[in-house]
């Protein structure tokens, strides 16, 4: 059985839903864009395992792995809003935003690391590459941990209005996308 | 009778879902599996093959089920799809002026 | 049990949106009303409009008596030169066109053409234009930075762009890809406010082919924008790290290829001048059928041909690259795509004419600036069939032809297109009638004007005069042309007087002009329908309901020759 939604907040919650897929599409033409280039730049020209090779798997996967749990917790703290939890919603945003921390402070690591033994942006193109698509990345996780700051400082009205935590999922979701393919591109292949 | 649809509008707001944990643990399986494929001693163009296979199912399953796809219907999907549509095209197109050099 | 959110129409546009604003600042400065945001988007064009203007004035100024002292700049060496030609290309285009066909006519007319309320996100828009305002101080603070503003070209190519030391400027141009960044978050913003305004907020009874054209062409614009902006995006964020980052993605000394600055940058400079044209186009459309009093003819097939042209416009872009050194083989491929194009505008424009045949004509200033529009685009589309044709392209690329070809297609839409919703729209917008009489002759100094400018450059370029070039008569073969050049700069300031009208007209119907009455073109959309200037909420107590399509004009159901869309006829007996 089907219930149509014509409570007042529905139609806030569909436009909200709406809009952020659009910019979400706009999103995947941004990082696609960057993944284009990359690939193309790395096929047609050689050399580029050998210096793939002084990036770490295990450090690497570890993020990947908290990325992911941190997707969990956000989709858990959503379908703790539509149940009106608050204590819920507090639990799963604080997670989300601390594993996105989490995640941020093991690339600056990263970062530090190659930086000391002498390896920059300029160094090579696919260390050009590596720095301008993880920072994009980075620029994107920290803005997503800001969003859950606020949503998470403000858990009483999140809770009222459970669209707009779920509009902040549907980014943080993307954002673990973009990563489910930096990943293999940078790290793996 | 109109109570009962506001009361049933009411309850049904918490929409169906799938075990997000258990969409989890095929995710950390997959992550899992996208290194060790990258470890086989096969074919270079095989091995990338496998991970971004990989790569697509996890990102489908995050696509699917934490997203909401699953449920939403087909201009929403469109929307997430006509882009990826559009990378891969300008991804090919790209291809002549530098993988396949021609000069 | 799942739940199903239909698109109730109707349920966005009763809901209160938002208060009515009491004070000088919420009213007009952090105004999150639409109707406040599109002029505001208006006026912020205009003022641009002036910036690009006066940079036009000095580059043709140069061009027409080289190394001469420019009254109001000064001596132009070749630096200077290529500052005013970039400057003037990225001002006109995304400080000028788009905000005011997209944030300004799409911001006013949306949502009262659909029988909303406001926007989906009235907050988002207000962020909107307060960014582009941003923006526009970046790219102007550009010009006081150590080494002055961006000299790169408006296209911005490698590696003339990617090393500070190749243009001499440093800070200049990395303001103006911030600039740049920061304007493409603005319309990133509105494009996202249209769709979702017009998928979930249009009034009961308004479908979708019952929507006037022009919302047709602005949610068209919306989305190409959105889907084309995110490789040049990732372009310029790579252009920002070769600049400050030592990184090479276009640099070729550092194994970077500058063909990928150019790929990246027409992936969507080429969908852009699409979202500049369609919503200009869609103005003159919606103009004709109220001043021929006859249905616009073939409007399924316009809006089809919309969508053909967008989706079209994503895979003609290297027809700009055919002299690049870009691989040969994609030069067939491309043409053969570019001359695909002109097939839907080919439609727009052959349906447009259809509209005017038999109808009973009021030569009023805003159908002359829609007539206009039709034949200064013709004239523009026309060259583009040359251009995008390979082998006619190789000796016409980086010439004049080009520019004449740019200018016809892009000012069609600005100036003609533009106007002509300019003095349309300006009751509804102001609650004044503006002054018909100025307003001819207004349009008549344009007309004559822009052809003498431009028309004699399509010659210019047969004969071999390239662009971005400071001294013409440096060439020893150009020599024979400077007459040309001289008589094109004295059109181009003649150009320039001709807004003058305009701009008294505008400022004095502001403070005297007559009041005007709420339909005072005897027009049916929906708009229309409400007072001018509307009310805060656009429509009072009752939001419209839509009974029919938006150009049932000379109608044999109505006692009049227009029928409004919210009018409910009486059944007959």
């Amino acid at each position: 059985m089907e219930a149509i939604a014509t409570l007042p907040g529905a139609a806030a919650a569909h436009r909200g839903k709406v809009g952020i897929w659009w910019f979400l599409a706009s999103e995947i033409m941004v990082f696609g864009g960057l993944i284009a280039s990359y690939i193309i730049s790395r096929m047609g020209g050689p050399g580029w395992e050998a210096e793939a090779h002084h990036l770490s798997v295990p450090l690497a996967s570890l993020n990947t792995l908290i990325l992911l749990t941190s997707s969990l917790t956000m989709v858990l703290a959503c379908a703790a809003a539509e149940r009106r939890d608050l204590g819920g919603v507090r639990t799963y945003l604080l997670c989300t935003i601390v594993l996105g921390l989490a995640f941020l402070g093991i690339k600056a690591f990263e970062y530090s690391g190659k930086i000391a033994a002498g390896i920059l942006p300029g160094s090579a193109p696919f260390w050009s590459f590596y720095y301008t698509m993880t920072g994009l990345h980075g620029l994107h996780v920290l803005a997503g941990i800001v969003v859950n700051t606020l949503f998470f400082l403000g858990a009483a009205k999140v809770v009222r209005h459970p669209h707009r935590v779920e509009m902040g999922g549907l980014y943080w979701h993307f954002v673990d996308v973009v990563w489910i393919f930096l990943f293999p591109l940078l790290y793996l292949a | 009778m109109s109570s009962d649809k506001a009361h049933a509008a009411e309850i049904s707001l918490e929409r169906a879902h799938p075990s997000y944990v258990g969409i989890w643990v095929w995710l950390v399986l997959l992550m899992v599996a996208g290194v060790l494929a990258s470890r086989l001693p096969l074919d270079h163009s095989a091995v990338v093959t496998l991970i971004f296979a990989i790569a697509a199912v996890k990102a489908g399953l995050v696509a699917l089920y934490y997203m909401g796809l699953r449920f939403e219907r087909g201009v929403i999907y469109a929307m997430a799809l006509v882009p990826l549509a559009l990378v891969v095209m300008l991804t090919f197109l790209l291809l002549p002026d530098f993988v396949f050099h021609h000069h | 049990m799942t739940v199903s959110v239909q698109e109730v129409p109707g349920v966005g546009s009763e809901e209160p949106v938002h208060q009515e604003p009491t004070g000088f600042w919420r009213r007009y400065i952090f105004s999150v009303d639409h109707k406040m945001i599109g002029r505001q988007y208006l006026l912020l064009s205009a003022a641009m409009a002036l910036v690009g203007g006066f940079l036009a004035y000095g580059l043709r100024w140069q061009l027409a008596f080289p190394d001469t002292w420019v009254p109001g700049l000064g001596f132009i060496g070749p630096e200077t030169y290529n500052v005013l030609i970039t400057m003037h290309g990225t001002t006109m285009v995304f400080f000028v066109a788009m905000p005011m066909l997209l944030g300004g006519f799409g911001n006013f007319l949306i949502p009262l053409m659909i029988g909303a309320r406001d926007m989906a996100f009235p907050r988002l828009n207000m962020l909107s234009f307060w960014t582009i305002f941003t923006g526009s101080l970046v790219l102007l603070a550009s010009y006081v930075v150590p080494g002055g503003a961006a000299a790169g070209g408006w296209t911005g190519y490698a590696p003339l762009s990617a090393r500070p030391i190749y243009t001499g400027v440093n800070w200049g141009l990395n303001l103006w890809l911030l600039a740049h960044a920061i304007e493409f978050a603005s319309f990133l913003m509105g494009g996202v406010n249209f769709l979702t305004t017009a998928m979930t907020m249009r009034a009961p009874g308004m479908t979708f082919f019952r929507l006037p054209l022009i919302v047709w062409q602005e949610l068209t614009a919306a989305v190409v924008f959105l889907l084309s902006v995110g490789p040049l995006i990732a372009g310029a964020v790579m252009l920002l790290m070769d600049r400050i980052a030592g990184t090479s993605f276009f640099v070729p000394a550092g194994g970077g290829d500058p063909l990928l600055w150019q790929h990246l940058f027409w992936f969507f400079g080429h969908p852009e001048v699409y979202v500049v044209l369609l919503p200009a186009a869609g103005l003159a459309c919606e103009v004709l059928p109220v001043f021929c009093r006859k249905p616009l003819f073939g409007y399924r097939w316009i809006v089809y041909s919309t969508f053909a042209a967008g989706i079209l416009s994503f895979i003609v872009w290297a027809h700009h690259m055919f002299v690049s050194g870009m691989d040969p083989r994609l030069a067939m491929p491309f043409s053969i795509t570019t001359i695909l194009i002109s097939v839907p505008f080919a439609i727009m424009v052959f349906a447009m004419i259809a509209t005017l045949w038999g109808g009973s004509i009021r030569f009023a200033t805003p159908m002359l600036f829609a007539l206009g529009f039709l034949a200064m685009f013709i004239c523009g589309g026309l060259t583009g069939i040359f251009n995008g044709s390979a082998p006619a392209n190789i000796p016409l690329h980086g010439t004049y032809f080009i520019v004449a070809h740019f200018h016809y297609t892009l000012l069609s839409g600005v100036f003609f297109g533009g106007f002509a919703g300019l003095y349309f729209w300006f009751p509804k917008m102001f609650g004044r009638m503006l002054n018909e009489r100025l307003g001819k002759v207004h349009f008549w100094l344009t007309l004559i004007a822009f052809n003498a400018t431009f028309f004699p450059m399509h010659f210019l370029g047969l004969a071999g005069m390239v662009r971005r070039i400071s001294n013409p008569l440096q060439y020893p073969s150009l020599e024979p042309l400077q007459a040309v050049n001289v008589f094109i700069t004295l059109s181009a300031i003649g150009l320039i007087l001709a807004q003058v009208p305009f701009a008294f007209n505008i400022v004095r119907s502001l403070r005297a002009g007559e009041p005007a009455p709420a339909n005072p073109w005897e027009a049916t959309t929906l708009e229309w329908s409400t007072a001018s200037p509307p009310p805060h909420d656009n429509w009072g107590e009752t939001a419209p309901a839509v009974y029919r399509w938006a150009y049932e004009y000379s109608s044999p159901d109505a006692g009049e020759d227009w029928l409004p869309q919210d009018r409910l006829l009486a059944l007959k007996p």
